[in-house]
């Protein structure tokens, strides 16, 4: 435990590290700012800069543009009610009519606080449950591998945007995806049709840049000539001793719940807002305040979606599970540093995952200050016309996806990935299951052959598992439940318009 | 378990999956989805057009090319904004990648003359 504070401690004395910190969560913020641009794209589009670094700066730079642009995502939620990221949207609910009653800085001031003490928790809770998880994991072996990332895909079913099959079906296709090129254990190809440049299976970051930064690019581009406006303050200040009263208990549950959705599987930030921001009202005794600038609106969804990002990382660094889109890319970071995510990460290199740790509570530090100081310079960011923005982030896409393995197939990659994902988005289907699926589809199809060599070929033996069983079980909990419920809405919305005519 | 064995199984389950979906359309039909403006099928005409410049001209001049018609195409009125900025950034990109990440980018007509 002295170890891993000492590591913690010794971030604060790496002047390169602290200036990183700094530049990234500026970086950060402008990114969570600009429309459009959320955290995950921002960190796909970051990461062929992060290869020449050692691996605890480029981790670094990925957290802490993570956490930072979740955050920022708020400010142009409050001053333009248009969220920078989707996790800030039901920000969007109280603090745009906070700002139109002129009190903007008033309504940043809570976004800011709400989200340091949700960031800074979850990182807390990551540094203890982390460790935890690792020693249980640690005794996992293929069959309980296997399960577990059967309930991760699972998982995907309860994805906020999409319904539960659309869902299912990204996810599958993202392991099918994963399937092309050399099978992992014989050698023999798969859907590579004579091109050996996809011999050793197309590369994670050009597959996400297409998903996440080209389809939003294609997706931008009906926008194109949306006009936004931008609400004055004379400045952010922070909550009163009153405003303290109101949301410290909303703040407290939002770090709760925010950091418990964070945790489960391809949960992110998105969903934890929302819940957090659902169970603010339904405690508050101000109900009614809902919708029209409620400070507690704005604490519980900030707290919770900022809460998500340490949770979040807890399945990704443990168990090489992602817990979100933009985790996914950080997991593919610590993979092309060198750094195997699993429980050995926190037995074999354990002081470079505790200044990581220590590298993110700074970052929700930084931004703080930020917020509080510059948030009205960023604000104004947000109004760069998107049609100078966007051709701007192709040409860092392109360039950035080539530069990895200085492979044009990984740009053809990223321009055939952004087409897919524009019209997967076009129809409904969510991006983000399909790189969870992605990633996780190697581990699924290697574990399930070690599980079937352990056993000689007889699959029926997973069951007998006591820990894959329960994976199993919490698999199928996973898949049906949304389902089922899905189905529920849809037969009472169809007998209520049925009624009705 | 044989190699083909596993895509096989998750094509059988996206199939039922789509069954699924074709079931939960046909039981409450969703609403019809608009047309994209021109701006997005220009977008995507502009990455073919890429494609083409990149094989047969030259990597950054195709991204120069491309930036100027999209900054345009989105509706970006003053010219000598977009071609700055599609000049500018691509150089900017360029010199970060290759004095600084030592990056060796594809052989074309400008870089031809670079490389020598």
């Amino acid at each position: 435990m002295l170890e891993a504070f000492q590591a913690m401690g010794s971030v604060v004395l790496d002047p390169f590290l602290l200036l990183l910190i700094f530049a990234t969560t500026i970086i950060g913020v402008v990114i969570g700012v600009l429309p459009g641009i959320g955290a995950t794209t921002g960190a796909a589009l970051l990461l062929p800069f992060t290869l020449t670094m050692s691996p605890v700066h480029a981790i670094t730079v990925l957290s802490t543009i993570y956490v930072s642009a979740t955050f920022a995502g708020s400010i142009t939620a409050i001053l333009i009610n248009t969220p920078g990221t989707s996790a800030a949207a039901a920000t969007t609910f109280d603090g745009y009519p906070l700002a139109q009653r002129g009190e903007a800085g008033r309504a940043l001031g809570i976004a800011v606080v709400s989200s340091t003490v949700g960031g800074i928790f979850s990182v807390i809770v990551l540094c203890i449950a982390a460790p935890m998880l690792a020693r249980v994991a640690y005794h996992f072996r293929p069959p309980e591998y296997f399960a577990l990332t059967l309930f991760g895909l699972s998982m995907l079913a309860s994805i906020s945007s999409g319904g539960a099959i659309k869902n299912l079906i990204g996810g599958v296709f993202g392991v099918w995806v994963s399937t092309i090129g050399a099978e992992p254990t014989t050698g023999i190809e798969r859907f590579m049709f004579g091109n050996y440049d996809l011999y050793e299976g197309l590369s994670f970051v050009p597959v996400f840049i297409g998903l996440f930064a080209m389809s939003e690019l294609l997706v931008q581009s009906k926008i194109a000539n949306q006009l936004t406006s931008t609400i004055g303050m004379k400045a952010v200040k922070l909550p009163s001793r009153e405003d303290y009263k109101r949301i410290w208990k909303t703040i407290l549950r939002s770090c709760g719940i925010g950091t418990f959705i964070g945790i489960l599987p391809a949960e992110g930030a998105t969903v934890a807002s929302m819940i957090g921001y659902a169970e603010a009202r339904r405690w508050s005794k101000n109900k009614e305040e809902f919708g029209k600038g409620s400070i507690e609106g704005i604490a519980g969804a900030e707290a919770a979606n900022n809460a998500a990002t340490g949770g979040a990382m807890v399945p990704t660094m443990v168990l090489g599970i992602p817990g979100s889109g933009t985790t996914a890319i950080i997991l593919v970071g610590l993979m092309v540093h060198g750094l195997r995510p699993g429980p050995y990460l926190f037995t074999e290199q354990v002081d470079k995952v505790y200044q990581i740790f220590g590298a993110m509570i700074l970052a929700n530090i930084m931004f703080l200050v930020m917020g509080l100081y510059a948030a009205k310079i960023f604000a104004r960011i947000s109004l760069v016309p998107i049609s100078l923005l966007w051709p701007i982030v192709f040409a860092f896409a392109v360039v950035g996806s080539y530069s990895l393995s200085s492979a044009l197939m990984d740009v053809w990659i990223v321009l055939i990935f952004g087409v897919i994902g524009f019209f997967a988005r076009r129809h409904g289907f969510a991006v983000a299951p399909i790189a969870v699926g992605f990633i996780l589809g190697e581990m699924v199809e290697t574990n399930l052959q070690n599980s079937l060599k352990m056993f000689d070929g007889q699959w029926w033996m997973i069951l007998t598992q006591p820990l894959a069983v329960l994976f199993l079980v919490l698999a199928v909990l996973g898949l049906c439940g949304p389902m089922i419920f899905d189905l529920l809405i849809r037969r009472q919305k169809h007998n209520g318009d049925s009624s009705n005519s | 378990m044989q190699p083909r064995a596993f895509p096989i199984f998750l094509m059988i389950i996206n199939l039922i999956l789509v069954g699924l979906l074709t079931y939960q359309f046909y039981q409450s039909p969703p609403d019809s989805i608009p047309l994209e403006p021109f701006q997005t099928w220009g977008s995507i005409i502009l990455l073919v057009i890429f494609y083409g410049m990149t094989t047969g001209v030259d990597f950054f001049v195709a991204i120069a090319v491309v930036m100027f018609l999209m900054c345009i195409l989105w509706g970006e009125k003053r010219i000598l904004v977009a071609l700055s900025a599609s000049l500018v950034t691509p150089i900017l990109i360029f010199v970060l990648f290759d004095q600084v990440l030592q990056i060796r980018f594809p052989r074309g007509l400008l870089l031809d003359w670079y490389y020598g």
